[in-house]
């Protein structure tokens, strides 16, 4: 329980090793292992936004019948390095009419608060960041700065277009959270926890033993929770905030170079970070099939690779959607979240409070098998 | 080490956001400003080991209040955003003589020295925490309580809170002609 | 095992400082390698190619704000309801699952009731029914 990278790590001999090494300062230890694995993840999730970024493209032409980026490297695949660069080597414009202090606030309040995020996310059994007790609570929180960030971003830019689009943003982040909540709620009724720790370590097992196939109730709930949580990312069809084709690009419009950058970069991780908390909520997440648990580090590997070949997945199907679907009316936005998403959500919360009690906890599953 | 560094910067953030709050002249700075005020807060409350409390106040305040905050700004909208006052005392609420100020201090005096007997005697009987270091779960601790001991009061609230939405509801809108 | 001593709170510091490192960062590669050549009109706030009318900080509908209250509401009776439920199956276990769904759902009920009002009253509306027959009428 609460298992993080340096508690898995100190099971081992060479920890001994590296705490002599140090001179016996835990605090320092602990640090020096969390300043890597930090380091390792978020150049991981950059890349999974840079390349996330040539993903939406590739896709979009493959959706369309086009070729899509195909110049730099083989298949185009370093398309986003370009892309990078390019950004940095952009002039910085703000308008004269900005509010200084705000416009470069606001990228940052969004990188923060997606970064944040980061430190909750199952990579694996052992190589979570932090089992917070608060797990899933600590990331629906902290993921509400970038509402924040999304209408100072607007706000900040003093342009008309950025202050339409910030002020849609931050209202429709809002509201979607709602029912995003209430999806986690049921997951926290039937796993008995908030921590992520928990909530994987009760899936363990095949594809029906996953919390997606616990009950009927439990199913919806999935549906519930990725909808809501498109429209948080401001992914399409919910990209209300950023609509291209009304908004110019909504509350980023004045923004350049880096800054975009940071809004993009920051955009897509999120993506990701949705991703892999539906795969560790709904689909058993890093956990591996037939209950194996040898405690060594080949099988941390393979849990981790099967951790992010669920994200990715559900990646796929967000960009999939949206090059699908298209966008919604503010209206139909709204009338979606409070009157079709909230109550089913609230529904749903009921049903798996009554299915605990009537079934005694069991799973479908359990209940046709039998046992455990 | 690590706990009295989180202490002095989420007290670090605390105050200054504060402070900043008072000295700003722009409204929406201020807002700001606050958020960084109740993100310190909510450090705070992690030092002291209250996991669940601080994770309720970012939920709450900052992913809430503040964005409400902003919204009722924006209701204003105009160009009235930046306060003109040019001394201390145009900042202060003009609606008072010398007669009220007086009075205004005196109550605040009495009140102050209240809670400083309040306060003194609590810090006497519970003398202060050293840092444990350690993140015990408030979150099952609190949940047995909220539906044991303080059910009554867990519904309660609920109560409040429907009263909460139906009130704001109401003023929100605009009456008919 | 280590005592749970340093685990916990250290990585989201850590994230937190990284992120603003990296935003810094970026900055300081951005100031090097970008051209710098400001001029008046290519800093005016993008308005199609015309002269920016006015500033942008006008006042907003109303409804924004009422989406605000409602979701403070919900929101803090979520997290009421999270201790709670993260102790529900533990109370189910003990034999206590009848008392603790009913204190849930009477807790639940409660909130639907709210939502309900608020459905039925037009307040989740984003077009009002009130605006829609203003206009009617002023035609």
């Amino acid at each position: 329980m609460n298992q993080t990278v340096v508690s898995y790590l100190s099971q081992y001999e060479f920890y001994d090793h590296l705490l002599a090494f140090f001179g016996n300062n835990q605090g320092l230890l602990s640090f020096v292992i969390y300043m890597i694995f930090i380091l390792i993840i978020v150049t991981m999730c950059a890349t999974i936004g840079g390349l996330g970024t040539y993903a939406e493209r590739k896709i979009s032409a493959d959706l369309q019948q086009r070729v899509g980026p195909n110049r730099v490297g083989p298949y185009g695949l370093l398309q986003f390095l370009a892309d990078g660069v390019k950004m940095m080597t952009k002039e910085d414009i703000m308008p004269f009419t900005a509010d200084k202090f705000l416009f470069y606030l606001a990228p940052l309040l969004a990188l923060v608060g997606v970064f944040s995020t980061l430190a909750v996310l199952p990579f694996s059994s052992g190589f979570a960041l932090a089992d917070l007790n608060v797990g899933v609570f600590y990331l629906i929180a902290i993921s509400s700065l970038v509402g924040v960030a999304v209408f100072l971003g607007g706000y900040a830019s003093n342009s008309k277009w950025s202050m339409l689009g910030g002020m849609r943003g931050a209202s429709q982040i809002i509201s979607y959270e709602i029912p995003v909540t209430l999806s986690v709620l049921a997951i926290t009724l039937l796993a008995g926890g908030m921590s992520f720790g928990t909530i994987v370590g009760q899936q363990k097992g095949l594809p029906f033993n996953w919390f997606i196939f616990h009950n009927p109730f439990a199913f919806l709930a999935f549906f519930v929770f990725f909808t809501g949580a498109l429209a948080e990312t401001n992914r399409a069809p919910f990209d209300l905030p950023e609509a291209e084709s009304e908004l110019v690009s909504g509350y980023h419009t004045e923004y350049t170079g880096m800054r975009f950058g940071f809004f993009a970069l920051a955009e897509y991780i999120e993506v990701f970070v949705v991703c892999g908390v539906a795969a560790a909520l709904f689909l058993g997440g890093s956990s591996l099939p037939f209950n194996i648990s040898f405690d060594i580090l080949p099988l941390q590997l393979l849990e981790f690779i099967i951790f992010m070949t669920k994200t990715l997945l559900l990646y796929y199907v967000v960009i999939w959607i949206r090059w699908t679907l298209p966008r919604l009316r503010v209206d139909q936005l709204m009338s979606i979240c409070w009157k079709y998403l909230t109550p089913m959500a609230i529904l749903n919360l009921v049903g798996c409070s009554i299915w605990i009690v009537v079934f005694n906890g069991k799973s479908i599953a359990e209940l046709i098998f039998g046992g455990h | 080490m690590f706990m009295q560094l989180l202490f002095g910067l989420s007290a670090l953030l605390t105050l200054s956001g504060a402070i900043a709050v008072l000295v700003t002249k722009n409204i929406m700075h201020a807002c700001i400003f606050l958020l960084a005020s109740l993100i310190g807060i909510a450090g705070l409350y992690a030092t002291l080991g209250a996991d669940f409390v601080a994770v309720t106040q970012i939920m709450v305040y900052v992913g809430g209040i503040v964005i409400l905050m902003i919204f009722a700004v924006m209701l204003t909208g105009g160009k009235d955003f930046v306060s003109r006052a040019q001394n201390l005392l145009g900042l202060a609420p003009s609606m008072g003589n010398k007669w009220t100020y007086t009075v205004g201090l005196l109550v605040s005096l009495v009140f102050l020295l209240t809670n400083v007997k309040l306060i003194s005697s609590i810090v006497k009987s519970h003398p202060a925490k050293t840092f444990g270091n350690e993140f015990p779960s408030t979150v099952n601790q609190l949940g047995h309580l909220l539906i044991k001991d303080h059910v009554l009061a867990f519904e309660l609230s609920s109560v409040l809170l429907l009263g909460a939405l139906v009130g704001a509801a109401m003023i929100a809108r605009p009456r008919k002609q | 095992m280590i005592p749970a001593k340093f685990d916990g709170l250290m990585p989201v510091v850590i994230l937190m400082a990284v992120a603003v490192l990296l935003f810094l960062g970026g900055h300081f590669v951005s100031v090097l390698l970008a051209p710098k050549k400001p001029s008046h009109l290519k800093s005016t706030p993008y308005e199609c190619g015309e002269q920016p009318v006015g500033s942008a900080w006008s006042m907003f509908n109303v409804r924004f704000y009422v989406v605000g209250l409602i979701f403070i509401i919900f929101d803090v009776e979520s997290v009421l309801m999270f201790p709670v439920a993260s102790i529900f199956k533990e109370m189910n276990e003990m034999g206590h699952g009848g008392y603790a769904l009913i204190v849930f759902l009477s807790f639940i009920s409660i909130l639907i009731e709210g939502i309900a009002y608020c459905w039925k009253k037009g307040d989740l509306d984003w077009v009002k029914s009130y605006q829609v027959s203003l206009k009617q009428n002023n035609k």
